[in-house]
């Protein structure tokens, strides 16, 4: 499904990536593992098409699309790809209902039927009766379940989540990890978490490590 | 802890720096602005004292007779050329000791005269026949500065000889000229009403001010968010509420000292730019428009001391603890009662339309209240209509980008009406000004245009200004180049009435008489009822007339009068065809045959010199409402930028998940332009209301269409300050950015 072969890409004077390979299967949890500063977040950005690499290549579906330009590289992650980030990814002004319709919305869906199909997640992932707060009024666990539902709601391809239990306590996180592991199963969607948290890793399929800028180990659980 | 203040302040980071600069900025163009206010006020005082010695021979002062003195004969008149009023003194001395007015050496002897500076100019490339012939002799010098109320003013001083002038009538002897304050003489005429010019800058000063006072507040908010982190950072590590005010007031100070100096820097550059306005129906000397030491004195010292207040109010606000920033309010909702002034200003305004107040002291009351609780009602409305109109598009919004921006404008009304409401006051001021004063000129002028008002001159010979015995000049005397002129259609002599006839203004017979073969010569004029001979006309064939009468249509009343060619010469009116050279050979020539009559002019021409003023301080209004206009822009601008830092991470997020730019830009645009462009709709309704209510009231106008030089300069003032949020649009990319995403 995703491929990255021998991508490489320096920030300045800092590389941050030194010829990372790695391959995704279709329909596979994969875990991005190692320590702070890596390389994970960057590598993730490089299999969604966010930055593009110096040298190396990167495939979605057997084509390249780190030769795209920046329109259709966002066209894709619109289309194809849902997003987990750690913490603050919400609007503040709307809703969490309209937060998680906001990816149909500008996808042209009228709002009605926007809004009804959003509200289905929330049953889904334990949010019911949370569909009209905002962001401020939701605890951690709940606002990184609503991000998970926006992340979800248009059912993409693939779903990159950068530490998506980064900031919440180990009993939330795993509620989060759980939820976001047995959605992604049911819809078959390919899922690639980055997370330095062992704990976080044990849920996917698969799971490598990132340590210096290159994917060092693969290791089967 | 000051010097600790002041290196913040200068090495604060990047954000601190550009909250330093925007302040500056704001505080300079706030500075700048009063400091013209006060200038203008001052120069408005120096050009009066310049217009002082043209009421020399008015005021009684100056004809007392002195001992040691030689009167000299003095007859003041106003010329035209080409629109431009011309001032005319001639003078005779009676002995070497006679008054001299500043300006000039001596008084110039006949055959000679001074001229001013742009008089001079226009004699050398205009030709003689058009102006330099109304002076008799020659140009012996240049009248200096001293006697110019303004460097583009006209004025003329011709010598004559003293027996020439004793027998005018209207000529004085005058023992003294005039130097002080015209405002301060019962019976000056010429001068200026320096309580209205100061109150009217004053309006202008305040309609200006007002917006660049919420620009300085909105700014000093400007990544507060950040600024305030850091003062709990230092209470943390031990620092007293105490010293975090003093740290506050400090960078505060810093910003409204660098904009109060650069305000001067702003002043002086405008200086000569200012001084081409011409205000008070004139342009200024760019030297009279001067501070005095109090002026520079309580600027320099208020604007610096203003801003360390301000910040102190500022931090009231929030408190901060070493534990970080609480608010003391979260905004609640704005709710219906806001409505209440400004509803009770209309019915106030509404309620006096047929019933106006019998005094001038009740009239003022009640218009002034009544605007007053308009404008404050406004002001006070304008949350809530912010709110209202926010939940309306967030409720219909199908795309996110009007649901987001509506949203946001619904949560805190207050916040986005700040920035907008110093536009508010700029255009409900100037538009109910405009709306007023338009309606009134147009109420009060009567078709001019290419109609006989404008394009015939009357020479008229009032048997009251005549000198004791003297007889009018003959038919004989017109001088016989006159029908000759390129451009003159038809020369029409008028003729003594009787004086018994009323003549007022309701009476259509006025005080001279044509016969009708005559005035069918000239068409325009009027016409003669069936079978008549002879009717009676005003001196200038058109008279006083109600507006929407129209020259043509009048039908003069028949008069029984059969010896007409044996009556006096009441005027003459020459009909051109409205060319300036037509116009001002006419004028020079009839000034030849009646050198000392009052100069010819047209009806047009009259009424230009009464609303001059009224059309100056529309011209204002224009340019408060065009600067008022990017000033509110930079508000909006401000909060812009603090709106995207508050979203920088959700809005970068959105941008990693493919959202497009376009989106976003459309979010912030809205966000800025819907509070801009409803406000500035309400606020003009709102002054074009209150003007209509005042005119129905007072005068029983209707409210005339704004000119297009006003919607000009309000659609120029717009785009203006939407190019100005423009601008900040490509900042949104920068902010943004993929990095900000990251996790750290
Ligand atoms: N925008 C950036 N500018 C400069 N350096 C960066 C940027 N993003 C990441 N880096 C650097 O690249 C390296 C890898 O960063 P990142 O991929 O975020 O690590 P991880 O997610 O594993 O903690 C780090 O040394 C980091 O400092
Ligand atoms: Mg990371």
């Amino acid at each position: 499904m995703i491929e990255a072969r021998d991508v490489k890409l320096s920030f300045g004077e800092t590389p941050a990536l030194r010829g990372a390979t790695l391959a995704v299967a279709e329909g596979e949890i994969l875990a991005v593992m190692g320590p702070s500063g890596s390389g994970k977040s960057t590598l993730l950005h490089c299999l969604a098409g966010i930055l593009v690499p110096d040298a190396g290549e990167v495939q979605f579906a057997g084509q390249r699309i780190d030769t795209l330009d920046e329109g259709a590289r966002s066209a894709l992650r619109r289309d194809r790809f849902g997003f987990v980030f750690q913490f603050g990814q919400l609007v503040p002004e709307l809703t969490a209902v309209e937060n998680v319709a906001l990816p149909l919305l500008l996808a042209g869906t009228k709002r009605r039927a926007a809004v009804a199909e959003a509200s289905a997640w929330f049953d889904r992932l334990d949010l019911d009766g949370l569909q009209q707060r905002r962001s401020g009024e939701l605890s951690g666990g709940q606002a990184q379940r609503v991000a998970l539902a926006r992340g979800l709601v248009s059912r993409p391809k693939v779903l990159f989540a950068d530490e998506p239990t980064g900031s919440l306590d180990s009993l939330t996180g795993e509620h989060v990890m759980d939820l976001l592991v047995s959605s992604a199963r049911e819809q078959g969607t390919t899922v690639v978490v980055v997370t330095h948290e062992a704990r976080v890793a044990a849920y996917a399929d698969r799971e490598v490590i990132v340590r210096d800028g290159k994917v060092t180990t693969a290791v089967l659980t | 802890m000051i010097g600790l203040g002041l290196r913040l302040a200068v090495a604060g980071g990047r954000e601190a720096a550009a909250r330093l600069v925007v302040v500056a900025a704001a505080v300079a163009l706030g500075t700048g602005l009063l400091l013209a206010t006060l200038a203008g006020i001052n120069a408005t005082k120096t050009q009066n004292l310049r217009y002082a010695w043209l009421n020399t021979g008015i005021a009684e002062y100056t004809t007392t007779p002195r001992a040691g003195v030689d009167p000299a004969w003095w007859l003041i008149r106003g010329d035209r050329f080409r629109g431009q009023e011309l001032g005319r003194i001639d003078v005779a001395a009676t002995g070497p000791a006679a008054p001299v007015p500043a300006g000039i050496p001596a008084l110039p002897g006949p055959g000679e005269f001074y001229a001013s500076p742009a008089l001079h100019d226009l004699l050398r490339t205009v030709p003689a026949d058009e102006l330099g012939d109304r002076f008799p002799g020659r140009e012996v010098g240049v009248i200096g500065d001293a006697a110019l109320p303004s460097p583009d003013s006209l004025l003329v001083v011709v010598g004559q000889s003293p027996e020439t002038l004793a027998t005018q009538p209207f000529a004085q002897q005058v023992t003294a000229v005039l130097t002080t304050d015209p405002a301060g003489c019962m019976r000056c005429i010429i001068g200026l009403d320096n309580t209205m010019f100061t109150v009217s800058l004053s309006v202008i000063a305040a309609a200006l001010i007002f917006p660049v006072l919420i620009f300085i507040g909105t700014a000093t908010r400007l990544s507060a968010a950040r600024r305030e982190q850091r003062f709990a950072a230092m209470r943390l590590v031990g620092a007293t509420p105490r010293q975090i005010t003093v740290l506050a007031t400090v960078e505060s100070t810093v910003a409204a000292v660098a904009g109060t100096l650069l305000g001067f820097g702003v002043f002086f550059a405008a200086r000569p730019g200012l001084a081409e306005i011409p205000f008070t129906g004139a342009t200024f000397f760019p030297s009279d428009l001067v501070l005095t030491a109090v002026n520079v004195a309580a600027v320099a010292v208020g604007i610096p001391l203003g801003a360390a207040v301000a910040a102190r109010l500022a931090l009231r606000r929030v408190r901060i603890s070493p534990l970080g920033v609480t608010r003391r309010a979260t905004p609640k909702p704005p709710r219906a009662w806001r409505l209440i002034p400004l509803v009770a200003g209309v019915a106030e305004l509404a309620y006096f339309v047929g019933r106006r107040p019998e005094t001038t002291d009740g009239q003022t009351a009640a218009y002034l209240i009544g605007a007053v609780l308009m404008l404050a009602g406004l002001v006070l409305a304008g949350p809530w209509l912010t709110m209202r109109v926010a939940r309306l598009v967030a409720d219909r919004a199908q795309r996110p980008a009007a649901l987001i921006a509506g949203r946001r404008l619904a949560d805190d009304p207050m916040a986005a009406f700040r920035a907008v409401s110093g536009l508010v006051v700029a255009l409900f001021v100037m538009t109910a000004a405009s709306g007023a004063i338009t309606s009134f000129v147009a109420e009060r002028a009567r078709p001019a245009g290419d109609s006989v008002a404008a394009t015939s001159l009357t020479q008229a010979f009032w048997p009251e200004r005549l000198a004791e015995g003297a007889e009018p000049p003959t038919v004989a005397d017109i001088p016989a180049g006159l029908s000759a002129v390129p451009g003159v259609q038809a020369v029409l002599t008028v003729r003594e009435n009787d004086r018994q006839v009323a003549q007022n203004m309701a009476d259509p017979s006025g005080p001279g008489l044509i016969s009708c073969a005559d005035l069918a010569r000239a068409p325009g004029f009027g016409s003669c009822p069936p079978g008549a001979q002879v009717v009676s006309v005003w001196q200038d064939l058109i008279g006083p007339r109600d507006p929407g009468v129209t020259p043509a249509e009048t039908i003069w009343p028949a008069s029984t009068v059969t010896d007409l060619d044996s009556r006096r010469l009441l005027s003459v009116v020459v009909q051109t065809d409205g060319s300036d050279a037509a116009k001002e050979r006419v004028r020079t020539l009839l000034a030849t045959m009646d050198p000392f009559g009052e100069p010819p002019a047209s009806d047009a021409e009259h009424q230009a010199s009464s609303t001059l003023t009224l059309v100056q301080f529309q011209r204002l209004a224009d340019v408060v409402i065009l600067a008022s206009l990017p000033i509110a822009g930079c508000s909006l601008a401000v909060s812009v930028i603090a709106g995207l830092t508050d979203r920088k991470r959700p809005f970068s997020v959105l941008r990693l998940t493919g959202v497009r730019i376009r989106m976003l830009r459309s979010v912030v645009g809205l966000e800025t332009a819907v509070p801009l462009l409803v406000v500035a709709a309400v606020a003009i309704g709102a002054g074009l209301l209150a003007a209509s209510l005042f005119l129905r009231a007072q005068l029983d106008y209707p409210l005339h269409g704004l000119g297009a030089g006003y919607y000009a300069m309000v659609g120029g003032g717009l785009v203006a300050s939407l190019g100005i949020i423009a601008a900040t649009l490509p900042l949104l990319r920068r902010i943004t950015g993929p990095e900000t995403a990251r996790n750290e």
